[in-house]
């Protein structure tokens, strides 16, 4: 398992290499002088070309990169050129807003997205698999922007219950993490309902039945179990895609996270925060897909030998 | 869209008022972007400098109308020949670290923001100065390094705000996570969106602030700002969305609050370029866009045709004649007359937001109407930076059309033309987009900056504005408004011309 475990973490190293360069050449093939940017419309010359001495914008990308590496490497991940905050503090103040809203959301639309599932699967045909597909491909057509302010327009505006935004209170959480989730548990459930009907018709299942088992045990204890690898290989990849931040649902409800901040970055060209970000994205997603395959290891020893 | 979908939500949901109390005192001001910071030397967005206006202070400053006002200045002699200005503080002010404010502070805080070492953003501002010297406690003597009548509007900048000396020496690069100046709030936190700052007990003037808490956020999205304030949670929100003001209209507890501006919009052409080297096409351009059904499609009419190259609102204003009436007939004739009885083909640049865009379309339309085919090419601000500002030579330039606005951030005539219109202002020194040189504009120009005496400056812009006029470099095209909503229950937040925003005399009742 160790020895497993320590090839798994040595491969994602070339991978995390690669994703480093990529990600370094794709910001700065961007068109648009970051330096420009900054110094905003008023600026002269003079006072572009000393901010881009600063934003160490001198120099062959060669170089850029190998000091940027450098650097990351040694976790200094510099200032960014936008607010001149420390990268770390710009990233630090909205890692934990998008963490808890995609956790959030996650348990919440993977209970209910597995439930829909399974009870659709057990129902398959009759009307309440219908109307809980209905409801699934509903939750993935939903544009989320718009789910969002009906939303606030009515528990908001209207009624007055929740905080049209804002990060705080369990109440600031309602309103996004269903907005965000809507979209995930309609996946799970659809995905579930599948990998359950397919289930079903496998020998086990039928060994099951024919040893006399109730039921309710063969469909939640050895038909769910195994429809639920899949399910849980769905959940790790929407679960690091979440974490990316959400850029339509944190604008709708002035959510203090990622996604806008990337957004943000990126119409301003600050080059260190970009990069910063998006090796924390690749990091996540590298860990997330790891974890995923442990669990499958810890299910199945056959992986470990592969 | 998501604007449409909200005033259609609005109209379905009769609207009532939750109440979401919030403590006494306390007021919260939703904009649409975040802070950048809070250090006044290096700011150059409206939104940070509203920002920090609350905490820092100038020597001068403005009133609501932006008529230039002294602050922590009582007063200014000017030199005759405009190089020497010096300027008397008012006594017995404090920083709310408790340093005094004095004439070495105002020198220590102007010598930072010099200093190119620092790289601070607005170091250009204060390029004209060549020395600043404390001639006693209460006395600042300001050298310049060449003549420039409008200097004292420089004072009035937000970049020339005064940071306590002690802050800028306990703090240094940090001074922007650390404002401390005269200011009616002292800073409280700044976090992701939101800043909060809270009453200054010893502020200077009697009677002021009167709220205890004050908090700036972000809410990006013009819906759901608009939501903030119909739920209670903010009691002033800007920009207000144009589209959204019907929504409000009948809304008991808001006002919508618009007030004049000090933006130009315009469409500059390249006038190196063919076709627009002529003057008739620049003529039959302007004849050929209705800028009332501009107003009103794009700002729901808030706003008013431009009048002159300078905003009717702005200081040195010169009411021109009104020679470029909507006339698409005369349009067609001057281009026939110019070599182009069909039309011509041209490329329309501008910004990306919902707003501009409909702006670019519109024109795209009215040109159409007179045979000009104009492709609208919505550009990202880094795009816009490549091909539009970092441009080397005039000759390099690939600008045709450009569909922008400016607003002279000193409230000064010599801001507001300058930059746009003076032959020295070529990308990527200033924003001269339309390559408009003229001997008469740049002898008027360079006349009203080397004198400090008013008669002669006016003089000097009233040539200057009837010149660009004739020559028309732009499409003149409207001064549109700034539009605010507000809780009836507060006063005393005004939205400057320029889309800054004054808070010292916020109240609720």
């Amino acid at each position: 398992m160790l020895a497993y475990l320590a090839r798994r973490l040595g491969g994602t190293i070339p991978v995390l290499v690669a994703v480093s360069m990529f990600v370094f050449g794709f910001v700065h093939a961007l068109p648009g002088d970051p330096a420009r940017l900054q110094a905003g419309p008023e600026a002269s010359p003079a006072d572009i070309a000393a901010i881009r001495t600063e934003m160490g914008l001198d120099g062959s990308i060669v170089e850029q990169y190998l000091r940027w590496a450098g650097n990351t490497l040694q976790l200094k991940l510099g200032r960014s050129s936008k607010t001149r905050q420390p990268v770390a503090q710009v990233i630090g103040e909205r890692f934990m807003p998008t963490l808890w809203l995609t956790v959030v959301a996650i348990v919440w639309s993977t209970v209910v997205g597995i439930l829909i599932g399974v009870i659709s699967g057990l129902n398959r045909g009759r009307w309440i698999d219908r109307a809980g597909m209905v409801l699934a491909i509903s939750g993935v057509s939903f544009p989320g922007f718009w789910l969002g302010l009906l939303m606030i327009g009515l528990f908001s505006v209207r009624l007055g219950w929740l905080p049209t935004g804002g990060y705080g209170t369990w109440q600031h959480f309602v309103m996004p993490s269903f907005c965000l989730g809507v979209g995930v548990a309609a996946v799970m459930a659809r995905f579930t309902r599948s990998a359950f009907v397919e289930a079903m018709g496998e020998d086990y299942v039928r060994t099951a039945r024919m040893k006399g088992l109730s039921e309710r045990v063969v469909a939640w204890k050895h038909t769910l179990r195994n429809a639920l690898i899949p399910v849980i290989t769905l959940s790790g990849l929407q679960f690091g895609f979440l974490l990316g931040g959400a850029i339509v649902i944190e604008t709708v409800f002035s959510w203090p996270g990622l996604g806008r901040l990337l957004v943000d970055s990126v119409s301003f060209r600050d080059y260190p925060v970009i990069q910063a970000e998006i090796m924390l994205f690749s990091i996540e997603f590298v860990m997330i897909n790891l974890i995923v395959d442990l669990l499958y290891a810890a299910a199945n020893p056959e992986i470990r030998l592969k | 869209m998501r604007n449409r979908l909200l005033a259609t939500l609005a109209v379905i949901l009769p609207l009532s008022l939750p109440h979401m109390a919030s403590a006494a005192g306390d007021v919260v001001i939703a904009l649409d972007a975040n802070i950048v910071g809070l250090d006044p030397a290096d700011l150059n967005d409206n939104l940070s400098m509203t920002a920090s206006r609350t905490m820092l202070q100038g020597l001068y400053g403005f009133d609501k109308d932006m008529k230039m006002i002294p602050v922590l200045a009582e007063s200014t002699d000017a030199s005759a020949d405009a190089m020497e200005y010096t300027v008397h503080l008012r006594h017995g002010i404090v920083f709310h670290d408790g340093a005094p404010f004095d004439a070495t502070a105002v020198k220590t805080s102007f010598e930072r923001a010099m200093d190119p070492a620092n790289g601070l953003k607005r170091r250009s501002l204060y390029d004209p100065i060549a020395k600043v010297e404390a001639l006693d406690a209460a006395t600042v003597k300001i050298t310049l390094k060449y003549p420039f009548g409008a200097f004292i509007n420089n004072l009035a900048h937000q970049a020339y705000a005064i940071s306590s000396p002690k802050a800028i020496a306990a703090f240094g690069k940090e001074l922007s996570r650390h404002p401390t100046g005269t200011g009616p709030y002292k800073f409280v936190s700044w976090q992701t969106d939101t800043m909060v700052v809270e009453k200054n007990d010893h502020y200077w003037k009697a009677g002021l602030p009167k709220i205890d808490r004050l908090t700036i956020r972000s809410n990006p999205e013009n819906g759901s700002r608009l939501a903030s304030l119909q739920a209670g949670e903010a009691q002033f929100i800007y920009p207000m969305p144009p589209e959204l003001v019907k929504v409000v209209e009948k809304n008991p507890a808001i006002d919508v609050v618009s007030s004049r501006s000090i933006y130009a919009r315009y469409v500059a052409m390249n006038t190196l370029r063919k076709p627009f080297d002529d003057v008739r096409v620049r003529h039959a351009l302007n004849y050929a866009v209705d800028k009332q059904a501009f107003l009103k499609v794009v700002f729901n009419g808030y706003g008013v045709p431009l009048e002159s190259v300078l905003p009717n609102n702005l200081s040195g204003f010169v009411k021109q004649p009104a020679i470029y009436g909507y006339d698409p007939a005369k349009a067609r004739a001057l281009l026939a007359e110019a070599g182009y009885p069909n039309g011509f083909e041209t490329t329309l640049w501008g910004g990306n937001s919902t707003i501009t865009q409909r702006g670019m379309q519109f024109l795209q339309q009215q040109f159409a109407a007179v045979g000009v085919k104009a492709q609208v090419e919505p550009l990202e601000s880094g795009v816009a930076a490549a091909k539009i500002w970092n441009v080397k030579t005039p000759a390099e330039a690939t600008t045709l059309m450009h569909y922008t606005a400016w607003s002279a951030s000193t409230g000064d005539a010599d801001w507001g033309l300058r930059p746009l219109l003076s032959s020295k202002s070529y990308p990527p020194n200033l924003f001269n987009t339309s390559y408009y040189a003229s001997p008469v504009e740049d002898a008027a120009i360079q006349a009203g900056l080397t004198t400090a005496d008013p008669a002669k400056r006016a003089a000097a812009y009233t040539e200057a504005q009837a010149q660009a006029w004739k020559d028309a470099p732009w499409i003149f095209l409207v001064s549109d408004d700034n539009i605010a909503a507000k809780s009836k229950k507060l006063s005393g937040i005004y939205v400057l011309p320029d889309g800054q925003m004054l808070t010292e005399d916020a109240a609720l009742n």
